[in-house]
């Protein structure tokens, strides 16, 4: 405990925080021994086998001729004879369903809209829950907590009527606050952990070197949040990207439909499902989560907290 | 201290919420705007994925552009995937279509509850009256009156390939014959007749012509399910006789994607709706982009059909009616002009473009329109010939939006007690039926 | 320690030191929130009032074109607790379920953040590709390819083990079974939520400065006893927020199971109460009773969290 309460002090005077890249002491690390590495390395590769085995699955299937696709003989690896990108064509140009990149421009700008709000919005309100002591605050707490709890397939209707009444069906921000609502108490629960992890010590040194009340938040404390901020916008992301129902109903028009929506338009009722398209599509709509989280990941290790604390 | 907060947090919102109501169910009453003069506007018409061929799409959209001046109708193409969920919120909200189709067993669940615009008794007959399927009519109407007309029907016949099965193979004359050829034709790899388990559909027929029923009436008034009955068991025994004993099909699988196995040989048999030829005969190198391969140059290529027969020689079976119903949207915005287009999509020219694509048209007299130049739609037609409905009661959506009867026959396929599943069944339909 | 307006949220630091001066409004915070407040009070508030309104109503479809609902008191109540077939067995099945699912969840989770704790840069970049596929996935497609993968005719499992046992698995159904079901769909939750966690537990244990770990080291602790007394009580507030909302998940889960449903199994033997909720709502239109379920549910889940609930309001009371 001691270490954290008196060395950051020192830290956050000599760097500016925002900045600040400390010099990480040389890891540990290289001390391991060799063996446990290689066991670390094998866990590491099944880990990835199991939870990208499915994901290969897809990416193998939307590369096959769609004659391969369901059969007694399955194919677990593409060939040069049978690889095909007919499946994406298929997905993108058919002018038999609903065009691609109107679809993808809808679900990055309410994606966009959904992040930024809900990580704004969810910053603020964690800060004033863990930092300050006021009237209100536990039932505040409680009451996100509950709301949390509350099966969403009951409220649609009246989330409808909502956005209805203002007006904001097919619109980017109707959709988009519908989803900031969904992911908030999510956001300001899980977040109020993280910033319980920045020493509000911090804080207070800063605050002693002159700096307003906000501008230790935004300075210190904000940027010291960034594994936390990664890991609920990633969370953030993922739900806004991915969500179907209220993206069916409130998007009603062909013109604003969202990317999940687009792909359901591929299952037919009296037609054979054409697999190959399907699978393409539901790759394609996964690349932006990947390349988000690419951009992301390198905040996602503590390096700045501990940097700081080391300092 | 904290049971108190709540207790009082919970009596607040009760007079809020007491408040709140009061405030809805004022303001609920008014609909559509606009009524009385016949502006023009743009319509929009919702169909379901792409049942409804291109041909009539064009024809709807310049028809109705030429004869309202002004005006422009948008087909927005809807996906069977949540249908029900984004009709309930579009239709009662502010941004409500004009005209839609729904699946026919779909549409109780939206007349009873005041969602479309009510058809007159004089607008009906104008429509089509007695000549418009029977089935479909009763399925749109609510409370002795017309709210949805059906759009185009669907219909099942037994598909085969005799190059798979051999081409000296007789027709089975007879429900009980079929029941045996089957059987006799399953191999250890080949289905006699291919059957997932969650196909309740294929089911019926066995049921109806055996003399049972789903659920009917009562003098009281309260609904008797029908498969504990005589007829009902012995049908049922028939079914899972197939299901066991002719059937390689998954014991709980659905009825997608049947080309697959039947062009692996792997079926005898296929009792499926007349639009899976289309599936099964398409080349096995898809021509378009969007195609799905089939097998034309082997099992697709001689691709044949007979309708189920019936339980006397002769006959042909009673089966299932798929498809759907159309109509205009109570909250349209311009419920005339919205009412014109619902006209064209009644008209014999427009059916009749449904009919030369292989649908079934709304109209009875239509019917001959069908292109009857295969045995397949041969098959088709005179199987529509002689359809049956699910009982006519609001509930029935519920009894199917539960999946009872999928749960149900998958037992069945599975072997459990045909008596017990009966008796089960039968008890749970009353249920809903009569809550 | 808390030397001006603002106080410290170190545990434990003692309510006692709080200066008469702090009376005055609390303004700053109440701006903090006020943006949250708005957007949460209009869009989750108020729909919750009105499902609770509902739940004392006749509501179904033809209330929603307008229709003035009949006020049934506690009608639908009643009809929701009596049914002992219907709620209840859903109910315990729904809370079993859930149980496996977020001890797996957990304990996975935990230990893929444990492992990337100790891999280099290149290895750790491979497990959170991993891990972001699988969570990027979109429902749909994760859930049918799934179903490919236990398929009964043409799936890799059945086409595996024909190939390595040798017997003919070809056409062996796994969903008919229930219990098989929920293991399939265990695979799937568990596979869907593990990155999550793991991502979260990572972020939380980084935040671990290093002479912690390492006095704990010099000072002999294994590595099951740092982890039980230095790494948990760190991420202790990250832990049971995800304890937390994994319960709450998992006992709603919807979109998978009912995705499943539809690619084989007996319905009603599987049925979870998310898919309970959906069926009475939505797809029947019983609104008021689906609201009666749904307030049921939330009093269940809060009976089931009251400890944890007690303890962070005790924990806020500091």
């Amino acid at each position: 405990m001691s270490t954290i309460s008196t060395t950051p002090v020192a830290a956050v005077r000599h760097a500016s925080p925002s900045a600040a890249k400390p010099a990480v002491r040389k890891s540990r690390e290289t001390r391991r021994k060799k063996a446990a590495n290689i066991v670390y390395a094998i866990l590491a590769i099944v880990v990835f086998v199991g939870s990208a085995f499915p994901v290969y699955w897809m990416i193998n299937t939307s590369f096959l001729p769609a004659n391969l696709i369901r059969g007694s003989e399955l194919h677990y690896f593409p060939t040069p004879e049978t690889f095909t990108l007919r499946n994406y064509e298929s997905a993108i140009l058919s002018e038999d369903r609903a065009a691609f990149l109107p679809a993808l421009g809808n679900s990055l700008a309410v994606t966009l809209f959904t992040l930024l709000v809900a990580m704004l919005l969810g910053f603020l309100a964690s800060l004033a829950v863990t930092r300050f002591r006021f009237k209100g605050r536990r039932a505040f707490i409680l009451a996100i907590l509950v709301v949390q709890m509350i099966p969403g397939e009951a409220m649609m209707i009246s989330i409808f009527r909502i956005i209805d009444g203002w007006q904001l069906l097919n619109t980017i921000i109707g959709l988009g606050i519908v989803y900031v609502s969904g992911v908030l108490p999510f956001t300001i629960w899980t977040l109020r952990g993280f910033v319980n992890g920045v020493p509000a010590e911090l804080e207070e040194a800063a605050m002693i070197d002159g700096c307003s009340r906000g501008k230790a938040f935004w300075k210190i404390t904000f940027p010291l949040l960034a594994p936390g901020l990664v890991a609920t916008g990633v969370f953030a992301f993922i739900q806004a990207w991915n969500e179907f129902v209220m993206a069916l109903i409130i998007m009603s028009r062909p013109d604003s439909m969202t990317l999940p929506v687009w792909l359901r338009t591929f299952l037919q009722a009296t037609q054979a499902t054409n697999w190959g398209a399907v699978m393409a599509g539901a790759v394609l709509i996964a690349i932006p989560v990947v390349i988000f989280f690419l951009i992301v990941q390198g905040r996602m290790t503590g390096g700045l907290v501990s940097g700081a604390v080391k300092g | 201290m904290k049971r108190n907060r709540l207790v009082a947090t919970s009596v607040a919102s009760t007079i809020t919420l007491a408040l709140a109501l009061t405030a809805c169910s004022t303001g609920g009453n008014d609909n559509g705007s606009g009524e009385g003069e016949a502006a023009t506007g743009d319509i929009r018409v919702w169909l379901n994925g792409s049942d409804t061929p291109d041909a009539a799409r064009e024809y709807l959209k310049t028809t109705f552009e030429e004869e309202n001046p002004g005006s422009t109708l948008t087909i927005e193409e809807q996906s069977w995937t949540g249908l029900v969920d984004k009709l309930t919120t579009s239709l009662s909200g502010s941004d409500s279509p004009d005209v839609v189709e729904v699946g026919n067993t779909q549409s109780p669940a939206f007349t009873s509850a005041g969602f479309f615009r009510e058809i007159t008794e004089e607008e009906f007959q104008s429509l089509g009256g007695d000549d418009l399927l029977q089935g479909f009519v009763e399925a749109g109407d609510w409370d002795e009156k017309h709210y949805a007309l059906p759009y185009y029907a669907g219909s099942r016949a037994v598909f085969y390939s005799p190059s798979a099965i051999g081409s000296d193979i007789t027709v089975p004359a007879t429900l009980d014959e079929y029941v045996e050829l089957g059987k006799s034709l399953k191999t250890d790899s080949r289905s006699g007749v291919y059957w997932p388990g969650q196909d309740w559909y294929n089911a019926l027929p066995f049921i109806w012509e055996n003399g049972g029923f789903i659920a009917e009436q009562n003098d009281a008034g309260e609904w008797e399910g029908g498969f504990s009955s005589e007829g009902g068991l012995a049908g049922l025994a028939q079914v899972q006789d197939l299901m066991t004993n002719a059937s390689l099909a998954p014991k709980d699988g659905q009825e997608t994607d049947l080309q697959v196995p039947f062009c692996e040989g792997k079926v005898a048999f296929l009792s499926a709706p007349t639009w899976i030829q289309w599936s099964i005969n398409a080349p096995e190198e898809p021509e378009t982009p969007d195609g799905v391969p089939g097998c034309a140059s082997t099992y697709g290529g001689d691709l044949t059909a007979f309708p189920l027969p019936g339980k006397e020689a002769g006959t042909t079976a009673q089966v299932f009616a798929g498809g759907s119903n159309i109509a205009v949207a109570q909250k349209s915005n311009n419920p005339e002009l919205a009412f014109k287009a619902f006209e064209i999509m009644m008209s014999d020219e427009y059916q009749t473009i449904l009919a030369e694509n292989g649908l079934i048209p709304a109209k009875v007299s239509l019917a001959s329109a069908v292109p009857q130049d295969n045995p397949i739609a041969q098959a088709g037609v005179a199987a529509a010939a002689n359809t049956r409905l699910t009982p006519a009661s609001p509930k029935w959506a519920d009894v199917e939006a539960q999946n009872v009867l999928q749960s149900a026959f998958t037992k069945i396929a599975n072997g459990d007690d045909v008596k017990t599943v009966a008796a089960e069944l039968d008890a749970k339909i009353e249920e809903i039926l009569n809550s | 320690m808390s030397s001006t307006t603002l106080e410290p949220r170190t545990e434990r630091s003692g309510a006692a030191v709080r200066p008469p001066k702090k009376r005055r409004p609390p303004v700053l915070p109440w701006t903090l929130l006020l943006p949250s407040l708005v957007v949460l009070g209009v869009l989750v508030g108020y729909p919750i009032v009105r499902l609770v309104v509902m739940s004392f109503q006749k509501y179904e479809r033809a209330q929603l074109m307008g229709q003035p609902a009949e006020w049934v008191g506690f009608d639908n109540y009643a009809q929701v607790l009596t049914d002992v077939d219907g709620f209840w067995t859903v109910l315990l099945r729904s809370f079993l379920f859930m149980v496996v699912c977020v001890a797996l969840t957990m304990l996975i989770g935990t230990l893929v953040a444990l492992l990337m704790m100790r891999l280099g840069k290149g290895f750790r970049l491979l497990v959170s590709i991993g891990l972001l596929l699988a969570w990027a996935m979109p429902a749909l497609a994760g859930t049918v390819v799934w179903g490919w993968i236990f398929d009964s005719d043409y799936g890799v499992v059945n086409n595996l083990l024909t190939k390595i046992t040798g017997e003919n698995w070809l056409g062996h159904a796994w969903l008919i079974n229930p219990l098989l079901f929920f293991t399939v769909a265990t695979i799937i939750i568990v596979w869907g939520a593990v990155p999550f966690v793991a991502f979260t537990m990572y972020a939380g244990l980084t935040q671990i400065p290093g002479e912690v770990l390492e006095a704990a080291q010099l000072d002999g602790a294994g590595p099951v006893k740092r982890f039980r007394l230095i790494m948990v009580p760190y991420v202790r507030s990250i832990i049971t927020v995800l304890v937390v909302l994994s319960i709450i998940w998992d006992l709603r889960v919807f979109t998978q199971i009912y995705a499943l449903q539809d690619i084989g199994g007996i319905r009603e033997q599987t049925n979870t109460i998310g898919v309970y909720i959906y069926q009475m709502g939505m797809a029947q239109g019983h609104y008021g009773l689906a609201g009666a379920i749904s307030v049921i549910f939330v009093f269940i889940m809060l009976a089931i969290s009251f400890y944890y609930v007690r303890q962070t309001v005790r924990e806020e009371e500091l």
